[in-house]
């Protein structure tokens, strides 16, 4: 791997001894194994090649470049190779230039007679075809994704909109991946201060290396220590498409598979591409599901242990008898029996995530059966227990999104249940919410469109109206306000 | 630490009133209310929320002549530094009081009904750093924490008022059943319990209210009036000449339909409702302390008032907590007289800053 400083650049004065420029230029990239050079004398002319043979298409290089420059009969000159190179992506560029070029995939063609040099984009890596991401299935809808290839990302964005509105900007973010990341929006839709202060935070990051989106993720925030993820990301290009009109801003990062969408409110995260391809009163019960599955996953265990420690007498009669019956064999106090089970739960899901999908599922099984239900039948763990973490556990991934946040929630309402009873556990879910409110990106509020409470919004937040009634932008976040159906439509 | 109150809307003050006019009102009140004046009771908050109604019609009044000026500036413009100075160090200490009365009403609740084996402690852990939390947030944050709570305060109250009409079992007299005389007794003994509007002085250059979103603002503040009211008509119809043998009044009336149906026990949800207004409360008044403190001390920042509400709270609360006796005696015998901040000072206040902005357009004339 090349390990290149910020600000080392190649600087040779003297291009025209071509054996030893081709020596430098190996010795800066640490004469390493995929550096190729071809030197063709036409005349008494050196023209040499220089570039790297693992990202470089060698096919065109000997069709496009290499051929038609040895078959020439005359002498060499620079405008003679420039005219006969077969490429699209032909650049003149300065000394200090050539390292960069060589690395991003160019062939860099130097003359011994002339101080000009030539960069020509050759650039070809195996690259993964658009599929179904794994992360965002639909039912209906369309089933392709991103790929880690920008450019596949920047044509599965570009056919959907065929407008000039469309725009694609580029910069390079880190000191040694020099990472290219595409800033795309819609002209018109966007409001122009969010692109600009997009640009402005991306020139502003001072780092290594950028090997996937999510190292931007907590970079583009205004708050990165918090809690709370206040970056949209998605796999498929229709999400981020509906997403760029409504007048966002996406941040594609080559490399990565995940497109960034900012401003971002929590509302996104509760919405699912399945929603928008559905009868709307059906995505409107789901959304419900959705809200009370997170209150159960952030509150669940909590209140439980809160009415078995604290509040026993504000349970119904019946319902106490059975988790008197269920839990007095157990040998441990009620906190560690439900720390214990949701600890057991972290480690198999972590486990599951990491063997090889065969050996997950065995792993599950023994979790899930084996683990589970000796534990109960040897009395170390209640059944009701394991049936509240459970149900905890599994409306968590309602929002697979927000399940980092969830979880980490989860525990923390645990603890506060456990030590604090049901007036600790609101006043939590009071500061927590108090706390989200104050999050703000990009002048954006997290809550937003429930809290501040913007109606017209909310025709897309719990409640779902069919598409032809959502004629306004969002007025969540700054946007060029606009009717996005015509009146008289 | 940095506090910085950015505005509020209309919506956002109409909610704040919402849980200001309601919170302590519908606990231990309608139980003392008809100890004291029997079924008549309910025509003391009655009486008194009209007055409430009119010192926002004030405000209002106010909030029109001096749309972006504090009521502390405006004050100091007609009466001097040392006049605003009493008005506010009455309100701060209107505000300190009233959060302990608070305090006090919920901490006895929540120990007798949910925390019977608890200490103090465990109420103050949980109640102060969330109360804090809002306040350093700033208005507009807390504002929105409200906002994001009203629809299931509401769907909980108009609930527990539904679940109440279960529990009228027969026919009761609701009038004439006690005096004038103890009506009026009854409303100068517990006055105490009213007056937090005075609130809106404290955020006067804070809110800001669009044209025709006034009625916004008093649809809410008389809502939660006249839901405090049905909440007490029904306790005391419910329970009848029982009433005061039943302090926690929203809870009583869920507790006569405990196990509703397939559901279970449904006064938890009363609970719940009463839980998240003694949050909300408490910091509206810390709020109130706070801004209070700021226009006193002048040269103390906003964090110094928080750290005072905090400590006059602590101390008095510890003193009175530990004697149950010396706070029942506190709530009835000595807060009353500070409700002359809420009902005579403010308001007469308010009244001739009116007269003078008039007799000053005419002097100029």
């Amino acid at each position: 791997m090349y390990r290149i400083k910020s600000g080392d650049v190649f600087h040779n004065r003297n291009m025209k001894n071509v054996q030893k420029t081709i020596g430098e230029i190996k010795k800066k990239l640490h004469n390493s194994i995929d550096v190729a050079d071809r030197v063709i004398v036409k005349n008494g002319v050196e023209v040499a090649f220089v570039y790297l043979k693992s990202i470089t298409d060698n096919l065109i290089f000997s069709e496009a470049l290499f051929e038609p420059i040895s078959n020439f009969e005359r002498k060499l000159t620079f405008e003679d190779i420039k005219q006969l190179v077969k490429a699209n992506d032909v650049l003149t560029i300065k000394p200090d230039e050539v390292i960069e070029n060589v690395l991003k995939g160019a062939v860099v063609i130097f003359l011994s007679d002339s101080e000009k040099i030539l960069s020509v984009d050759i650039l070809k890596y195996n690259t993964r075809i658009p599929s179904e991401p794994p992360t965002s299935p639909v039912i209906m809808g369309p089933r392709e994704g991103f790929t880690e290839d920008f450019k596949t990302n920047i044509t599965l964005l570009r056919r959907r909109f065929h407008s000039d509105q469309l725009v694609f900007e580029s910069l390079f973010v880190g000191s040694a991946t020099k990472t290219q990341v595409i800033i795309s929006y819609l002209d018109g839709v966007v409001d122009k201060r969010i692109v600009k202060e997009v640009k402005k935070r991306l020139k502003a990051i001072e780092i290594d290396g950028v090997v996937d989106s999510y190292y931007l993720m907590t970079l583009l925030t205004n708050r990165p220590n918090s809690i709370l993820k206040q970056t949209g990301s998605s796999e498929k290009p229709d999400i981020v498409a509906a997403k760029m009109l409504e007048g966002r801003v996406a941040i594609i990062v080559d490399n990565s598979p995940i497109v960034l969408t900012v401003p971002f409110v929590f509302l996104e995260d509760l919405q699912n591409s399945n929603d928008y391809y559905t009868n709307y009163t059906y995505s409107t019960l789901l959304r419900f599901i959705r809200i009370v599955a997170i209150f159960i996953a952030v509150m669940g265990p909590g209140v439980y242990i809160a009415l078995q420690l604290f509040h026993y007498n504000i349970l119904p009669l019946k319902y106490l008898i059975t988790i008197a019956d269920s839990t007095q064999q157990v040998p441990f106090t009620p906190f560690i029996e439900i720390l214990f089970i949701s600890l057991l739960f972290q480690v198999l899901y972590e486990v599951s995530l990491r063997l090889p999908a065969y050996l997950g599922l065995a792993t599950s099984v023994v979790g899930a059966l084996i683990l589970g239900d000796t534990g109960v039948k040897a009395g170390l763990i209640s059944p009701p227990s394991v049936i509240v973490v459970a149900i905890a556990k599994i409306a968590l991934y309602t929002i697979p999104e927000q399940s980092a946040q969830v979880t980490i929630l989860q525990y923390i309402f645990l603890l506060i249940g456990a030590s604090l009873g049901l007036l600790g556990l609101i006043g939590g879910m009071i500061y927590f919410l108090n706390y989200a409110n104050s999050v703000e990106n990009f002048g954006t509020p997290y809550l937003a469109p429930f809290s501040p409470f913007i109606l017209s919004d909310n025709k897309d937040g719990i409640f779902k109206v069919p598409i032809d009634k959502m004629r306004s932008m969002p007025k969540s976040f700054k946007n060029n306000e606009r009717d996005r159906i015509n009146e008289d439509s | 630490m940095k506090i910085v109150d950015r505005s509020i809307n209309a919506w956002q003050l109409g909610i704040m009133l919402f849980i200001l006019l309601f919170a302590n009102k519908i606990l231990v009140l309608p139980s003392l209310l008809y100890d004291d004046a029997k079924l008549e009771g309910f025509f003391v908050p009655v009486i008194l929320f009209a007055f409430e109604i009119g010192i926002l019609l004030l405000f209002r009044k106010l909030k029109i002549k001096y749309p972006n000026e504090s009521f502390a500036s405006v004050l100091q413009k007609h009466f001097g530094k040392v006049a605003k100075m009493i008005v506010y160090v009455l309100m701060l200490i209107f505000f300190i009081s009233k959060a302990v009365l608070l305090y006090n009403v919920t901490y006895i609740f929540f120990r007798n009904m949910i925390y019977k084996d608890s200490g103090n402690f465990i109420f103050l852990f949980s109640l102060l750093p969330v109360v804090i939390h809002m306040v350093v947030c700033g208005l507009r944050v807390m504002g929105r924490t409200m906002q994001l709570f009203f629809p299931p305060i509401v769907v909980i109250t108009v609930f527990c008022v539904v679940v109440g009409f279960f529990g009228i079992t027969e026919n009761v007299p609701l009038l004439f059943e006690g005096a004038a005389q103890q009506l009026l007794f009854a409303g100068l003994k517990h006055i105490s319990s009213f007056g937090d509007i005075i609130f809106v002085f404290a955020v006067m250059d804070k809110v800001k209210i669009k044209k025709g979103q006034w009625k916004v603002v008093f649809s809410l503040a008389s809502a939660a009036a006249v839901m405090v009211v049905v909440i007490t008509v029904l306790f005391m119809v419910s329970f009848s000449y029982t009433s005061f043998m039943h302090p926690y009044a929203i809870f009583e009336i869920m507790s006569i339909v405990k196990e509703y149906g397939g559901i279970g026990r449904v006064d938890i949800i009363s609970m719940v409702l009463i839980i998240i207004y003694s949050y909300f409360h408490l910091a509206i008044y810390l709020k109130g302390f706070m801004l209070s403190f700021q226009e006193v001390f002048l040269k103390l920042d906003a964090s110094y008032g928080l750290i005072a509400g905090n400590l006059v709270f602590l101390i008095v609360v510890n003193f009175l907590i530990i004697n149950l006796e010396k706070a029942v005696t506190y709530a009835e015998t000595i807060l009353p007289y500070f409700a002359v901040v809420p009902f005579v000072v403010v308001p007469a206040v308010g009244i001739v800053l009116l007269f003078m902005k008039k007799r000053k357009r005419e002097d100029e004339t």
